[in-house]
């Protein structure tokens, strides 16, 4: 067992997951999107993209790729939160929920890719 | 020759065909514009209307072209139609003239010949890395550049028959194999196929000309000093100057290695079973020993393989008689000599009813194929060899049911096939063959090993050579300092308790040839191997010999750390 492997199969999976549940919901109701949700997926992913820092190989750099374009997509969204809250002061109104969540869901298809990489890379070398 | 240079030559028949054509054209066209220019066009408010020479040129256009929109701006003046009559009749006629000499342009010989080139020559510069040029593209250049391809040898063939090469077109490599229609012997075609890049690493000569594979390679050796040659040759005057040309040249005679075949199955069954199963002989296994018999021999044909085969046959201490229609030619060691067609009665005279063996080694399938079935007639017991000349009789050959079929064409392709992909196995088989005691003995255990480690599967021979573009991840921890077994790279990159399906033969280093090398045998860089084993774990090794990670776990057993936080936590914590 390695255990570089469980650590990092349990930062990508947590961060698919809570990627999920965030995204989850009607696009532009903002009582069914919590705000901590989006902060936990934030830290898990930039969590997971440190992990994959230093990996010289090929898998290794598609899944830096794939966990650095979640980060973008997820800081992006909750810059919009931010903004819309305290800076221009409208709250979350409909429009600004599914710009949200329309970022989020670009996150989760790199979290979905990222976790299908892991499995079949795992698969592939361990069988 | 390089490709600037076709491309002028090309576009130089390209201007000067066209010369006279567009000249044509132009002076037409001038006249034409010029006339609907000046003559006056009806009255539009009282106005006389020109045409533009805008516009003149558009109406020119379409009309000298068939096109035909019709009178723009303004409906035409009588005068305009008349003009227009002279221009449509002479600049249509100039068009067709045009037209005419692009097409008559395109069929000219020396056009497409040259285009033929310019292309060749381009899609020889796109090959980056190694590459051999195959001189002969018949029955042995096809099985030839077949197993090259699948190989992953990049391969560039000449052939002098425009048919070969249009068939050479139409097979579907795996990656593209840049076909020439010419002389190879002819200096400048060598020299298109990049006969003096570093990255030529040999030059094939199989052309069905003996006269042609001497040519070429002596134009070779001269061109390029360095680089291999393989020839194939069945005359031994031609083999004495191609030994001397100097540097590294094969000469591969199929009568030759077809003697040495059958001089290891009569002493050496095992080996003869090996070597067919490795080449890949249909329904080749390690099981199946074949075993000439001894006792008196019929050889039908007495060409260049009947003297061998009877120099090998006498050698072993076997009676021969030939049929051959010619007469005797050289005083050799043959018990009986019949002239005459192979048929009952010269076959009964060589004594058919006694003999054990036939040899049908004509150079026409049809005489070796009839001496098979009259042979079979008066004695059914024979250990039937024959000689099948031309690919196409296959079938024929198939159904034959010979004990032995010996191809020329097939056996000069697998021979030098060997000698590209796997050049250690020369030693290796020297090695075998040596006639020191516990050789049958070793022979045995490895076929045994080749049994258990591959069984039915298709065997693959495979070379590595331990350099950093080839192999990094082996080189980076020798240069670490680390140490690199050969028992290391051998195992499961899944579980290496486990060693992968493959049987190591043999190691080069530093010019010294280690033959089944043990599993404690450290690797050098610039080192060698030749393994045999399955096509998964040919995979499964190149790629641990690759990847750090996989080579460390192989290494050592664990697993080493991949991102930074995994190094740091290593350093910080597991060494307390």
């Amino acid at each position: 067992m390695n255990f570089e492997k469980v650590i990092f199969g349990f930062f990508i999976v947590l961060s698919l997951t809570l990627n999920v549940g965030f995204f989850l919901g009607e696009y532009d109701n903002a009582a069914h999107h919590s705000v901590f949700e989006l902060f936990a997926v934030v830290i898990v992913n930039l969590i997971a993209t440190g992990l994959k820092l230093g990996d010289r190989s090929q898998i290794g750099a598609i899944l830096l790729a794939t966990s650095l374009v979640a980060d973008f997509e997820l800081i992006a969204a909750a810059l919009r939160w931010t903004f819309a809250v305290h800076i221009v002061g409208t709250g979350v109104t409909p429009d600004v929920m599914a710009s949200i969540i329309a970022l989020a869901g670009g996150a989760l298809v790199a979290n979905i890719i990222s976790v299908v990489i892991l499995v079949s890379e795992t698969l592939m070398s361990r069988l | 020759m390089n490709a600037s240079q076709d491309i002028s030559r090309v576009s130089f028949i390209v201007m000067r065909e066209m010369r006279a054509p567009l000249m044509t054209i132009l002076i037409v066209y001038a006249l034409a514009i010029l006339g609907m220019v000046f003559i006056p066009g009806i009255e539009v408010d009282g106005k006389t209307q020109y045409l533009s020479i805008f516009h003149a040129f558009y109406v020119m256009s379409y009309t000298a072209t068939t096109i035909g929109f019709g009178e723009i701006p303004f409906a035409f003046s009588d005068a305009q139609r008349l003009w227009m009559i002279v221009c449509i009749y002479s600049g249509v006629v100039t068009w067709f003239y045009a037209l005419g000499s692009i097409v008559h342009l395109f069929q000219n010989r020396f056009f497409l010949r040259a285009v033929e080139e310019w292309r060749f020559s381009k899609n020889v510069h796109r090959i980056v890395g190694p590459f051999y040029i195959v001189c002969g593209f018949g029955d042995t250049g096809s099985v030839l550049v077949r197993g090259m391809n699948d190989a992953g040898l990049r391969a560039i063939v000449i052939d002098q028959s425009e048919e070969r090469i249009q068939a050479l077109k139409l097979r579907n490599y795996k990656t593209a194999v840049p076909g020439l229609c010419a002389n190879a012997s002819i200096p400048r075609y060598l020299l298109e196929a990049r006969v003096q890049d570093e990255m030529c690493k040999a030059v094939v000569c199989i052309t069905s000309d003996e006269e042609a594979n001497l040519k070429i390679s002596a134009m070779v050796r001269l061109l390029n000093p360095k680089t291999g040659i393989i020839t194939m040759s069945k005359v031994d005057d031609f083999e004495e100057t191609l030994a001397t040309l100097g540097g590294e040249v094969h000469i591969v005679d199929p009568f030759k290695t077809f003697a040495r075949v059958l001089n290891a199955s009569i002493n050496n069954p095992a080996f003869y079973a090996l070597n067919n199963w490795l080449v890949g002989d249909k329904g080749a296994t390690l099981e199946s020993y074949v075993r000439p018999p001894v006792g008196g021999w019929i050889i039908c044909g007495y060409g260049r393989m009947g003297l061998e085969a009877n120099r090998v046959l006498t050698k072993n201490g076997i009676k021969t008689a030939v049929i051959d229609p010619h007469s005797r030619r050289k005083e050799e060691e043959i018990d009986t000599y019949v002239i005459g067609h192979v048929n009952a009665k010269t076959l009964s005279q060589a004594g058919i009813y006694e003999a054990v063996g036939l040899l049908a080694a004509d150079a026409d399938d049809g005489h070796n194929l009839g001496a098979l079935l009259n042979a079979r007639c008066l004695n059914k017991n024979l250990f039937t060899i024959v000689r099948q000349n031309s690919h196409e009789n296959e079938v024929a050959f198939s159904v034959a049911n010979a004990d032995m079929i010996m191809q020329p064409t097939l056996v000069t392709a697998r021979k030098i096939l060997l000698l590209l992909i796997a050049p250690l196995l020369k030693p290796f088989f020297r090695y075998l063959l040596a006639k020191e005691p516990g050789r049958k003995e070793r022979l045995k255990q490895l076929l045994a090993l080749l049994r258990e480690k591959i069984g039915d599967q298709k065997p693959s021979l495979v070379t590595i050579d331990f350099t950093l573009e080839k192999s990094s991840a082996v080189i980076q921890a020798l240069d670490a300092g680390e140490e690199v077994l050969l028992g290391h790279i051998i195992s499961d990159p899944r579980n290496r308790n486990v060693e992968l399906d493959l049987v190591p033969f043999v190691i080069q280093s530093c010019g010294k040839e280690v033959v089944l090398p043990p599993k404690d045998y450290k690797i050098l860089e610039g080192d060698q191997l030749l393994f045999c084993g399955t096509a998964t774990s040919k995979d499964l090794l190149k790629s641990s010999i690759n990847s750090e990670y996989t080579l460390y776990y192989l290494r050592t057993g664990r697993y080493k750390p991949m991102g930074y936080f995994m190094q740091w936590y290593e350093r910080r914590f597991s060494k307390a």
